[in-house]
Order: C-alpha cells, then structure tokens, then sequence
C-alpha cells in the first residue's frame, strides 16, 4: 500500500513536475483522464471506445471514413469541421479576455445570438454586392457584439451588478426578443428558421465545386487563426493587456498603483464582446445561413471549457477548440455509426472542464508530493543504513 | 386576477425554496452558481424516480409523486457534493466550479435520459413523462375574495416547499447551526477560533441548497413542463440568484423579490391571452422576470451586503 503509494507519487512528479510544461502537461493529463472515464462510459455500454473514438475522428475529417456520398472526400469533411470550428476559436478568446480581467462571460452566446441578429438584419438581406457585404459584416458583428458586452461591463462597473448575473439576464431576454422577432416577421414557413442571408454576405461559401468534389469553403478560418495570436501581442505585451491582467489578479493592488479598475472592466468586457460578435457572425452567417429562434448556440458555453483547459491562453486555445470541435462536431457521425447517444461527446466536454477547474489543485498536490519525494531522499541519504523507499 | 395569483404562487414557491438554498450556501460563504445544474439534476432523478414507480404500480397511485420528491431532494444533494468536494477540499475558483457543474448537469442528464429510455424502457425519447399534479383547494379559506385564490387549485408540492421554508427560516436563525453558518461567510476565522469546522459546516450549507434546489426542481417539471427533458433548463436557477442578491442574502425579503418575479410572470401571460394577441407575443412576456431582475438589480445592488467571506477559499493560515 504505501510503496503503491510512492510509485504514484513518483509518477505523477515525473509526469506533471516540470513547472516549465505545466501548462502542457496538466490539461492533457485532465483531457486523458476524462477520455478514460468516457471510454469505460462507452465500454458499459457494450462498446469499443477505441472505435467510438476514431469516429469522431472520422466525422471531423482527420480520418478517412469506409464510404463517401458523391462529391464527398476526407477534404470535404475537414472543410465543414474547421467551418465549425471558427466560431469556436472566436467564442473562446472572447472568454479568455474577459477572464484575464477576473471578469467570467458566460454570455458570450446572448452577444454572438444578438450580433448575428442584428447583422442578418441589416447586411444579410440588403442586396449589397459581396465585396462590400462581407467585409461589413465583420465590422457589424464586432460592433454589436462589443455593445451587448460593453454593457455588461458598465453595469457592473457602475451599478456593482455581478457579470454573471446580468449577462444570463441578457442571454435569456435577447433569447427571447429575438425568437420573437423571427418568428414575427422573418420566419420561413419550411425550415422554421429565419429566412437565409444572401450569398454575398455569407461568410462561408457552400458547396462550392472544387475538382470533382462540393466543398464548404469557411473564408475567415485564417482570420481566427491571426485574430488569436493579435489578442496574444495585445495581453501580452501591451499596456492595455498588462492592466487587465493587474485589475484580474488584485483589484485593490491596481487600484493602488493607479489603474482604473472601472475603465478597464468596461474595455474588457466591449474587446470580449467584439471576439464574440465575430463569433456571431462566423456562427450565422457563415456555419449556418439562418437563425433557428428560441435557441442559444451552444458554442458559448463550450468556449468557456475551450477556455479553462487552455489556461486563457489564446495559442493554447488554438489547440483546445481545435479539440473540443472535434468532440461535438464528430458526435453526430459516431452517433450515426456505432449507435451511441451523440450526447456523450458533450458528457466528455463536461468531465474535461471538471478536471480543468481542478488544475491549480493538481499543481499544488505535484507541489507537495515533490517536496515529500525530496525530504525522503534527503532523509534516506543521512541514513544510509535505512532501507530505500521503493523503487520507483 | 385569480389565475393571476395561482399561477404566480406555483412558479415563485420554488424558485423561492431554490433561493433559499442559495443563501445557505452563500451565508456560509461558498458562491454557488450551480442551483441550475442542481436543479436539473434533481428533477432528472425525481422523474426517473417517479417513471420509475408508476410502471412498478398501476393505476392512479400517489406514491411516485412523493417518491419523485424524496428522490429529486436526494439526488440534487448528491449531485452538490460534487460543488462542495471542489470548492472546499481542492480549492477551485467557485464561479468556475458553479458554471461548470450546470455544464456538466445539462450534458449528463440529457445523455443518461436517452440512454435509460432506450435501455430500461425500449424507447427513443429524450424526455420523461411526468403528467400535470393533481392539485388541492382549501374549502373555506379559498371562499375569502381575491386573496382566497392563494388557497384554490394548489399543487401538494407548494405546501411541502411552505413546510420546508419554515424549518430552513428557523434553522437558519434560530440555532446554533445558522449562527455558525452565517459567521462562516463572515468571517471564517473567528468560527475556527470558536472550535468549530468551518469546511464541515459548508458541506452541509451546500448539500441543503442541492436538496433544496432538487426539489425545487421536481417541482417545475410537475407544473411547467409536465415532463423532464433539457427544457428544464431556462435559467431559473440564475432567476433564483438573482432573487436572493435582490433580497439581501435574508429569506423573507428574498420570498418578497421570488413573488414578484412569479406575478410578472403569470400577469405577462393573463395579459397576452385577455387581449387574445397571437401566441408568438408570449415570447415577449417570457422575459419580463429577466428585465425586472435586471432592473431591480440596476436599482437595489448599491444597497446590497454581501456575505464578506463569499467566494473566498478559507484557508487557516491566512488571517
């Protein structure tokens, strides 16, 4: 029992010590301990995870699948899943700005819902012709998306109103009043979706004929890419990224070197909200053409796990998102071939941010197991008659 | 104006008992943001309790209601100890910690109820049905003009959510249990000091806002929803926090604030069917709890006292 014990130990400070990997190492020891709990999940269900696991894969275009439908390769599906994963990318930073600032929006998906709305409104039925219409729906998105955010910001710096709270409030009412609207007098009576934007505005193109293939081409994929290692520069090495991560870690000790807290909370929460907007727009009006009423994308809430498991780290989260689409955008094609509820990919995303909110406890426990290792050998060596301890 | 008032009371008694649960767990110094996923989750097992039973017994029993309610306090009080273990033993940011367990509640629910459904019963559904309760009327109060409507058609759950509320108000105030929980979100040292265990005495402030959040819960899907499914999940829970920062972290101010939200509510939905616009406008009324939240918050949050120890990690050898 207790050499079982020092084995552990010994491992897990091999494995995990580095301080200088750490930020490596501990979230994919939180992402191979919950593939873990997900493959016995799928084992008791008289599964093979392994299979169930390449599936994902498969659906995500990084493996080949046994058959294709006509005009569909590997290359299709791997154009369809970085479509998806844009938004995400975009979702994520904006929560990796906002914690910086110690501040938590779990509304990125109200602002990406009002950002799409408004632009579908505005840009997406105009008869605008496409170089115009597309760069305007990025300036569009980022504006809307930086107001809903900016005023969550406000009220907080000016009201004390938790962030939280007053952004689920948001969520819900532009949930709300937007279904409203849609269903009023945007609906298309077929797809019970709001009517599709136009092509020219439409940030990805569809079923574009590439050789002998139809492929989803997504045309902001690289902007995301650049916009995560810009965020990078700006927290980084930047004044203004300097004073948010001072107002994030103590609020009173900015305050007494002079920073304005409240100033920075606002221009926290309007950049958060800008990345979201994109996110919006990328979302609507480049994954999908239409707005389904009554129904908050998904990816918001995702984004905070992308988020938490990269450390807000915008290169880490290039990885992250990369990997939590893989979870939900091959969910639909393991569903559709080993059978399994596709809800379980999203049961993984969840045991992935439990065991992400736990990582400063997995540094401290390294910490400590370290400090035990070297006081035995510190002990073992002053004895020499002494047994050894294990045998690692 | 009668349906007015019944159906305000059934929505705002459990986002009350929800709300109160929050101050237990806030008053001892845990933020919990978790009361959705707590909710979801004891609603998922009290329907599953109740599924259960009814295909069990035939016929028109009551037993599955009342084995939905012990089983969704049960569950929900389970499910929190998943909050406490990370909050109190490994130190997690408790906002995270929260947000987390409802994303975690939303994922698994939705999978186990397919899963159970296609296993246990042979049927793809994502839902359990649950049907509408049967409800009670009081015989000589519900006679009282206008305020009688407070005694007619009430679901059984308001009056266990009214018993509940009672114990909670008295054990909270009255014993010596509440003083210590009260002092550990306001200074946790001194509780220390005084020789008692402040992470014991969150634990249980944190398994009574589960339980307390589960039956809450249970109580929404047997009146709003008639069914578990993920529609569970509309942020009440959030609505609760939202009550119980606007009462004060107190639990008579807080049933004033849950009232409120339970008669704009029902005044919203009398409104759209007396003027008989079309059904789509009901979307609109749906965020009237939400605006007057946010306005309410807008106006009342400079009063407001939080807890000082609340969200803080305690740790002994900080002073």
């Amino acid at each position: 029992m207790e050499k079982n014990r020092h084995v552990i130990k010994r491992g897990m400070v091999r494995l995990l010590g580095n301080p200088r990997y750490q930020a490596v190492t501990i979230p994919l020891f939180a992402i191979i301990l919950s593939l873990l709990a997900g493959a016995v999940v799928i084992l008791f269900q008289g599964k093979n995870p392994l299979i169930a696991y390449q599936n994902l894969l498969q659906g995500s275009g990084l493996l080949p699948k046994a058959s294709y439908a006509g005009y569909k390769s590997i290359l299709t599906d791997f154009t369809s899943f970085l479509n998806a994963w844009t938004p995400m990318l975009f979702a994520s930073l904006s929560v990796a700005v906002a914690l910086r600032a110690g501040l938590f929006n779990i509304g990125v998906s109200g602002q990406m819902l009002t950002a799409g709305f408004i632009t579908t409104l505005t840009i997406g039925y105009s008869s605008l012709s496409a170089p115009l219409a597309k760069p305007l729906v990025l300036v569009m998105g980022i504006l809307v998306g930086a107001l809903v955010g900016g005023l969550i910001g406000w009220l907080k710096y000016q009201f004390n109103i938790n962030e939280v709270v007053s952004s689920i409030m948001i969520n819900y009412i532009a949930q709300y009043v937007i279904s409203f609207f849609i269903n009023t007098y945007y609906v298309n009576p077929v797809s019970r979706q709001s009517n599709a934007v136009s092509k020219a505005a439409r940030l990805s193109l569809m079923d574009t004929p590439v050789g002998n293939l139809k492929m989803d081409i997504p045309l902001c994929v690289l902007l995301a890419v650049i916009t995560a290692f810009i965020v990078k520069f700006l927290l980084d090495r930047t004044t203004f990224g300097y004073e948010l991560k001072c107002v994030g870690t103590s609020r009173n000790a900015a305050r007494y070197a002079g920073i304005h807290v409240g100033k920075n909370i606002v221009m926290a929460m309007f950049f958060s909200g800008a990345l979201a907007g994109l996110a919006g727009v990328t979302y609507y009006l480049g994954y999908f053409g239409s707005i389904q009423p009554k129904v908050l994308p998904s990816t918001g809430f995702d984004a905070i796990a992308v988020s938490l498991l990269a450390n807000s780290n915008p290169v880490g989260i290039i990885f992250s998102s990369f990997l939590i689409t893989v979870l939900s955008k091959g969910s639909t094609y393991m569903n559709s071939a080993s059978g399994l509820e596709s809800e379980i990919a999203s049961v993984i995303t969840g045991v992935i941010l439990l065991f992400a909110a736990c990582g400063a406890y997995i540094q401290y426990k390294v910490k400590t197991f370290q400090d035990e290792l070297r006081e035995e050998e510190r002990k073992a060596a002053a004895e020499p008659s002494t047994k050894e301890g294990g045998n690692g | 104006m009668e349906r007015i008032i019944i159906d305000g009371l059934s929505f705002s008694l459990p986002l009350f008992i929800m709300a109160i649960g929050g101050i237990y767990s806030e008053k001892s110094g845990i933020t919990n943001l978790a009361l959705e996923g707590l909710q979801g989750v004891g609603a998922f097992t009290g329907a599953l309790a109740a599924v259960l039973a009814a295909s069990a017994l035939s016929g028109s029993s009551q037993v599955p209601y009342y084995a939905a309610m012990v089983f969704a306090v049960l569950g929900g009080m389970i499910y929190s100890l998943l909050h406490a273990l990370l909050c109190i033993r490994f130190k997690a940011n408790q906002t995270i910690s929260g947000v987390v367990i409802n994303i975690l509640a939303m994922a698994l629910t939705a999978f186990l109820t397919k899963f159970i459904n296609r296993s246990v019963f042979g049927a793809a559904s994502d839902k359990f049905v649950l049907g509408v309760s049967a409800k009670l009327t009081i015989p000589v109060l519900s006679q009282i003009p206008v305020l009688g409507a407070a005694f007619k058609d009430i679901y059984p759950f308001e009056l266990i959510i009214i018993a509940a509320a009672v114990l909670a108000w008295y054990v909270m105030y009255k014993t010596r249990y509440g003083m210590n929980l009260r002092a550990c979100g306001d200074n946790p040292h001194a509780v220390d000091a005084a020789g008692v265990d402040v992470a014991r005495v969150r634990l249980v402030a944190v398994m009574v806002s589960g339980g307390l959040s589960g039956l809450a819960g249970i109580s929404f899907a047997y009146s709003i929803s008639a069914n578990f499914s993920s529609s569970i999940y509309v942020g009440y829970g959030y609505l609760a926090i939202a009550a119980l920062i606007f009462g004060n972290w107190t639990i008579l101010p807080t049933l004033g604030s849950c009232l409120l939200f339970g008669f704009a509510r029902s005044g919203g939905y009398y409104l759209v069917q007396k003027l008989q616009m079309p059904s789509s406008y009901s979307d609109l009324v749906m965020i009237l709890p939400y605006v007057v939240t946010l306005l309410l918050l807008i106006f009342f949050s400079k009063y407001n006292r939080a807890p000082r120890a609340l969200g803080e990690i305690y740790d002994k050898g900080k002073r």
